[in-house]
This record gives structure tokens, C-alpha cells and sequence, in this order.
């Protein structure tokens, strides 16, 4: 009886604890701090800005997560709380493995986008809580372009033909644009599952058989000039 | 053998009985420590009574901003009521009623559609001249200008009319206007925040009305929704403009002139909308912070802290809403801010500020107002009882009435009205005046326009804590200069004349 009643006791005071502790508001700092992740107020494909200004700051593995959640890696839109995430795969780079995971994006041709023109890496960062490893989602280096997009802010890429790794996270000469989330390798059901999904699989089909000039949807082609 | 098994059953009633008083003895135990640790939850009571009825020919129409002036130099603050192609109010309290006492055509403009408004006195004659902002459009270029109302005798007239101050005419959409008297000498300029075109300022100058935005660099062009202005940096009004569609201006003044300075103090907010800004002395420090809520988006309630403002808004206070309004006033004479935040087609929210900063709501029954469209909100103690009264205005999608409320307070709360007057004899708006006590240093801003639309009464009004004791009172002047008050007696308007 009686270690049920501690128990008791212990639940009440574990519940005012959780009440009087203020849950961190991911989004509503990346709204406090969008002028500085975005001082020219440019965030045309500008996702590698935001992953930059995340892994900066001194976070858990947990904060990391969550805030990699609220923005969109392709067009570098915030995405509302509680958004669903699209279960996809990427090209590993190293090994051509399809690595499957979730991707939160601010409209479905991102998905799209990111199933084609990027890779995803393996990278190892130690949070304030632990060194953890998980899959990032990569672009090539875009600074020898010749037709760099002009509504991307190449500052924000690059310094001369060099990644500028003061804005953006460099990893292995790629620029790291977000996270695939819960990254693993594909099954094959998972390949099946994402292949026959209404969005990642037919929508992404049309899309990306689509020329470049005729896309109108979502950061239309901005982004696949920066990536391919 | 009977008898034995009658002592062994004996004893285990006794066991049982000892074992439910532990029970209830930890029970006990638990509940109590459960009260202990549960927080204080806000009085049952109902905050609110309406007082609607009181309202006379209360008809249902679009009302937008709300101010509180004395128009008729009776001594006596009336509400001045905004109507959108409905008559403008001034309704002050007579015999137990609010009666509009407007009556003269170009006050009433029934044809003209105005929302924003304030008054302070722009020349010097101790009167407050009255800026009725209309709009016809939502942005750019608008049909018919604004109103600056003044008084000669018995007869008023707008400034804009007389044919010198045609060519200054705002032409642009806008929204709230405030009051700024940025030489600290009683020479009230207006700060215009137009929407989707150039802000205005308006001085008079050798009896001509002039806009002075370009010269003071603040002809800047915006979603202009709401502005503040008060010591927030300085010794000096300071401006803090929330804007739509872009960032948020903090105006400091420097001799006069303003810098944006919004970005390095954190306060630019860029891609939200803002709405309702009103400044409030946030941690009861002797300063005043910024409370300013967003459309739809994160409420902010902003404390200067190392040379940059901290949102310490709690999560259920920056809350998404529909926000239009937002009031910090003492409502129930407690001692402690409530901040009154007005919604749009929503419920209505009411929080308090507790000792440290923090926002405890107050569940809301009366002035919920879930189905009210509310368009703008004042208070003032226009019956002179010594408490609020809270006077919502509603409209813009749907012709609502007027709503009033007051607060219940304990029979034997007290109060504190202090009322600065400056060298012209005009209500000091844009002054600081702070309690010190041993509870608190605690600052209010004679309103110079807050809110979304508004403009507040210009008295600092203080409820008094329990136990509160040792009071004095500094009055910060627009000039930055201090008066104080030191021999303090409760439960009175005291009115400090700037030498």
C-alpha cells in the first residue's frame, strides 16, 4: 500500500513538474531567428541555412530532430508543427544503396526533387547529449556553375568555387541541405511501398520525366539548377 | 474455542482498522501535498460583469478604434467610439448611463470610414486635438484623407480642411496612429501607420500642418498595423511599430530623430503579422516592455535583457489567434497587470502577469466573447469609481453593438490613479510614471495609442497589493526629466502638473 501511495505521490509531483516546465517552441525560434538564419530575406533553396544555423546551436539529439522537422531542405520554407512527412529513399552516395526514410517537406514536388537530384551521407556529429550518426540529405558542390540559379543567394553557397562553409555545412565537398529522418537502408517492401505511393511514386514519375522549363510547381526549377 | 476465535476476529478488526486509518492518514497526506504542489489556480469567480446595458442606443454597427480623451474639457474622460460608415462616437458617463454626446457633423462623419484613433494635443493649448484615421481601401491610395479634429469655443473643425494643410493630406491606407512627442517639449507629432504606402508623421508647425516623415527618416513603406510610443529605449518616446508583410520598426530617438533599431534588439519579428502592441511593465522592474501579438501567429511578450528584448511569452500566452486588441491594465485593483488580448471571431483571453513575469491565464466567461467580431478595445475609469471599465468595439464583418465590462473586485481593494499634465495643460501621453513600494517598482505609460487601433485613458492606474505599503511615485516626463510624489494617500486621482 504503501508503495503504491509513493508511487501515487511521485506521479502527481512528475505531472506538476511537466506542467510547470515550459516545452521548447523549435518553431517559434526559427521564426525569432529567420532574419538572422536569412539576413537578405532570401530563402530560395536556402535549406542548407537553416540545417547550418540548427547544428550550430547547442542541442541535443532530440532538439536536432525536432528542428530538422520544420523546415523544408529543397525550398527552404518553414513547415508547420505536427506537418506528415513523406517516406522516400535517397541514393546513398558511397555505396548506391537506396537508403529510405522520412522527409519533411513544405509541398509534395519537394519530394520529388530530393528522390532525384540529391544523395543522402552518413555523418556523425557529438550533440550535448552524445555523439550520434544518422543519414543527411547532400547536393553537390554548385559553386563552379556556370548557370547558377540567379534567384539563390550564391553568397550563401559559396566563397569563389569553394563551398562556403561559414553558411553552409560541408561534408566531404557536398553541401548538406536537411535531414533524412529514421535513415536505413531499403527493403524491398519499402522500395515497393514508396515506388507505388500516390505521391513518391506517380506524382514523382510525371514530375521528373517533366522538362526543366515546364515546371511550375514548387521551387520550380531553382532548386534542380542548384543540385543537378 | 468460540471465545478465542471472537479475540483472534477482534484483532483483525483492529488490524483492519489500523490499516485504514493509515490509508487515511496517507491519503491525507497526499492530498495535501497534491494542494501543495497544484498551483494556484485563479478565483472561480467570475472576472467580469457586463455592463453593456449601460451603453444608451447601443445599435449594432462597425466599430474599429476606440480612444479616450476629454472632449468638452469637462474634466471628464469620454470613449471616442471609430465608426466604419457609421457615426463616430463620444460616449461619456452621465446619471448612470453612456451617452454619445457627438453631435457636430464633421466629429460624426458618418460617410467616411475610420478606424484608427487618437488624440493628444498638437498645439499647444492644452486642448487634444483628435486623428481619425479613414480607410477605404485595404492598401495603397485611398478615396477620402483623414480627420484632425480640433475645438474652437463650441465648434469643431479639421485641420486637414483649412486650404494651407491640403497639400500634407494622408492619401494612403492605414491603421493605427499614435501620438509621439519627440522633443520632449509638449509638442505632439503624429506617427501614421499607413499600409502600403509611405508612413506619415505629422507636425504643426507656424500653424501648418507638415509631414515630416522624410526629414525624420521614418517615410518608410509597410503593412503598418500597429505603434506604440513611450520611454522604451530611451528618455525619449521611442516608437515600436508591428507591421504586416514585413518587419517590425523600433524607432529610437536620438535628438529628435529616429533609427531602426529593431533587428539588432530582436524585436523585427519579420515574418509574422502583427497586430495589437501595448507596452507593459512585464517583471514589475520600473521599466516598460513590449507586448506585441501577432495575426495568427506567436504572441510576444518582449523583456529587455542585455541590450535585447526576450520573448518569456509562455505557451499559452503567444498562442496563435486572431488578435486585433492587446490592453495591460490592473483590472480588479489587485496590484498585479492583467493583459487583456482581443480576438476576432474567437474567444477572447485574459491573462494575468504574477510577480516573476509570468502569464497565468483567467478562464473567461463574461467578455468571451466567442461570436463577437472585435475590431478594437480601451478602458478607462469613466465613471471615476476608482476601477476599469473595458469598452470593446466590434464590426468589421458583421455590424456587432458595443460591449463594457468591469471587474469584480474585493470590497477593500484600493487604488492609485496618477494623471501627469504637461507645461500646456494637456494630458502628458507618451510620460512614464512609476509605483515604488515595498512590493514593487512598477511603470506605466500615460498612453500615447496602443493597442490595434486604440488609444488607452492617460492615467497610470495602480490596484494595490495586499500588505503594500511605503508608496511614492516618480513621474518621467517626455523630456526625460523626473518629478516624484512622495506623500501618497490611496483610493484617489492624484494629477502632477510638469513645472
Amino acid at each position: 500500500m504503501k508503495k503504491i501511495l509513493i508511487k501515487c505521490l511521485l506521479l502527481v509531483v512528475l505531472f506538476q513538474i511537466e506542467v510547470v516546465a515550459e516545452e521548447k517552441n523549435y518553431h517559434k525560434e526559427l521564426i525569432t531567428d529567420w532574419s538572422r538564419i536569412f539576413p537578405d530575406k532570401n530563402r530560395n533553396a536556402a535549406g542548407p541555412k537553416f540545417f547550418k544555423y540548427i547544428i550550430d546551436k547547442e542541442n541535443t539529439y532530440k532538439d536536432f530532430i525536432e528542428y530538422n522537422k520544420l523546415f523544408c531542405a529543397v525550398s527552404g520554407s518553414l513547415i508547420d508543427p505536427d506537418s506528415d512527412s513523406e517516406f522516400l529513399f535517397v541514393k546513398e552516395s558511397k555505396s548506391n544503396s537506396k537508403i529510405c526514410g522520412n522527409y519533411y517537406r513544405c509541398c509534395v514536388p519537394c519530394s520529388c526533387d530530393v528522390m532525384k537530384y540529391s544523395e543522402v551521407q552518413k555523418m556523425k556529429y557529438k550533440f550535448t547529449d552524445g555523439l550520434k550518426e544518422f543519414y543527411v540529405i547532400t547536393i553537390k558542390n554548385p559553386c563552379n556553375k556556370t548557370d547558377f540559379p540567379n534567384r539563390v543567394n550564391k553568397n550563401y553557397f559559396c566563397n569563389g568555387k569553394k563551398i562556403n562553409s561559414n553558411q553552409v555545412y560541408n561534408l566531404d565537398n557536398r553541401i548538406v541541405i536537411g535531414l533524412l529522418h529514421n535513415g536505413r537502408l531499403c527493403k524491398k517492401d519499402d522500395i515497393n511501398l514508396v515506388k507505388s505511393h500516390q505521391i513518391t511514386g506517380q506524382y514523382c514519375e510525371l514530375r521528373n520525366n517533366t522538362p526543366l522549363e515546364k515546371l511550375d510547381a514548387g521551387m520550380g526549377d531553382i532548386f534542380i539548377k542548384l543540385a543537378r | 474455542m468460540e471465545k478465542k476465535m471472537e479475540t483472534e476476529l477482534g484483532k483483525s478488526k483492529i488490524l483492519l482498522q489500523k490499516m485504514l486509518i493509515k490509508k487515511v492518514n496517507y491519503l491525507k497526506k497526499i492530498l495535501i501535498t497534491s494542494f501543495l504542489i497544484l498551483p494556484i489556480n485563479n478565483s472561480s469567480a467570475e472576472f467580469f460583469r457586463d455592463l453593456s446595458n449601460i451603453i444608451e442606443f447601443n445599435e449594432t454597427r462597425l466599430s474599429y478604434g476606440v480612444s479616450v480623451t476629454d472632449i468638452n474639457m469637462d474634466g471628464n474622460f469620454e470613449f471616442i467610439v471609430t465608426g466604419f460608415g457609421y457615426p463616430n462616437l463620444a460616449l461619456t458617463y452621465i446619471d448612470g448611463k453612456l451617452k454619445n454626446i457627438a453631435q457636430d457633423e464633421i466629429f460624426i462623419d458618418q460617410f467616411r470610414k475610420t478606424i484608427g484613433v487618437a488624440a493628444c494635443d498638437i498645439d499647444k493649448d492644452g486642448y487634444e486635438e483628435i486623428y481619425f484615421l479613414n480607410t477605404d481601401t485595404y492598401s495603397g491610395t485611398k478615396k477620402y484623407s483623414d480627420r484632425l479634429i480640433d475645438k474652437k469655443d463650441d465648434y469643431y473643425f479639421d485641420l486637414f480642411e483649412i486650404e494651407k494643410n491640403k497639400e500634407s493630406l494622408n492619401l494612403t491606407a492605414g491603421r493605427s496612429v499614435v501620438c509621439v512627442d519627440r522633443k520632449g517639449t509638449g509638442e505632439y507629432g503624429i506617427y501614421v501607420a499607413n499600409y502600403g504606402g509611405p508612413t506619415r508623421f505629422y507636425e504643426f508647425e507656424n500653424f501648418k500642418i507638415i509631414d515630416k516623415a522624410g526629414y525624420l527618416n521614418l517615410r518608410n513603406v509597410t503593412g503598418g498595423r500597429a505603434v506604440v510610443s513611450g520611454h522604451i529605449l530611451t528618455d525619449r518616446a521611442d516608437i515600436f511599430a508591428a507591421n504586416e508583410r514585413g518587419a517590425n520598426f523600433l524607432l529610437k530617438n536620438n535628438n529628435g530623430n529616429f533609427e531602426d533599431v529593431a533587428f539588432d534588439y530582436r524585436v523585427d519579428d519579420v515574418i509574422q503579422n502583427g497586430r495589437g502592441t501595448a507596452l507593459s511593465d512585464i517583471y514589475y522592474r520600473g521599466r516598460l516592455d513590449i507586448l506585441s501579438g501577432n495575426w495568427l501567429g506567436y504572441h510576444r511578450a518582449y523583456v529587455l535583457e542585455n541590450n535585447k528584448f526576450k520573448d518569456i511569452g509562455n505557451k499559452d500566452f503567444d498562442k496563435p489567434s486572431k488578435i486585433r486588441t492587446i490592453i495591460s491594465a490592473d483590472f480588479d485593483n489587485d496590484g498585479f497587470d492583467e493583459v487583456f488580448m482581443n480576438n476576432i471571431a474567437e474567444p477572447n483571453k485574459l491573462f494575468k502577469i504574477t510577480e516573476k513575469g509570468k502569464f497565468e491565464e483567467i478562464k473567461l466567461k463574461t467578455a468571451l466573447e466567442t461570436e463577437g467580431f472585435g475590431t478594437g478595445a480601451a478602458v478607462a475609469d469613466i465613471d471615476n469609481d476608482g476601477i476599469l471599465e473595458l469598452l470593446v468595439s466590434r464590426g468589421e464583418s458583421k455590424a456587432q453593438s458595443l460591449t463594457l465590462y468591469k471587474a469584480n473586485v474585493e470590497k477593500q481593494s484600493k487604488f492609485l490613479r496618477i494623471k501627469p499634465i504637461n507645461k500646456f495643460g494637456a494630458p502628458a501621453r507618451g510620460a512614464t510614471v512609476t509605483l515604488i513600494s515595498n512590493k514593487r517598482k512598477h511603470s506605466k505609460t500615460i498612453d500615447a495609442g496602443s493597442g490595434y487601433l486604440c488609444q488607452m485613458e492617460p492615467v497610470a492606474h495602480y490596484g494595490i497589493r495586499k500588505n503594500e505599503k511605503n508608496f511614492k511615485v516618480e513621474v518621467k516626463w517626455t523630456n526625460g526629466k523626473i518629478d516624484f510624489i512622495d506623500k501618497i494617500k490611496l483610493n484617489q486621482t492624484i494629477t502632477i502638473n510638469q513645472k
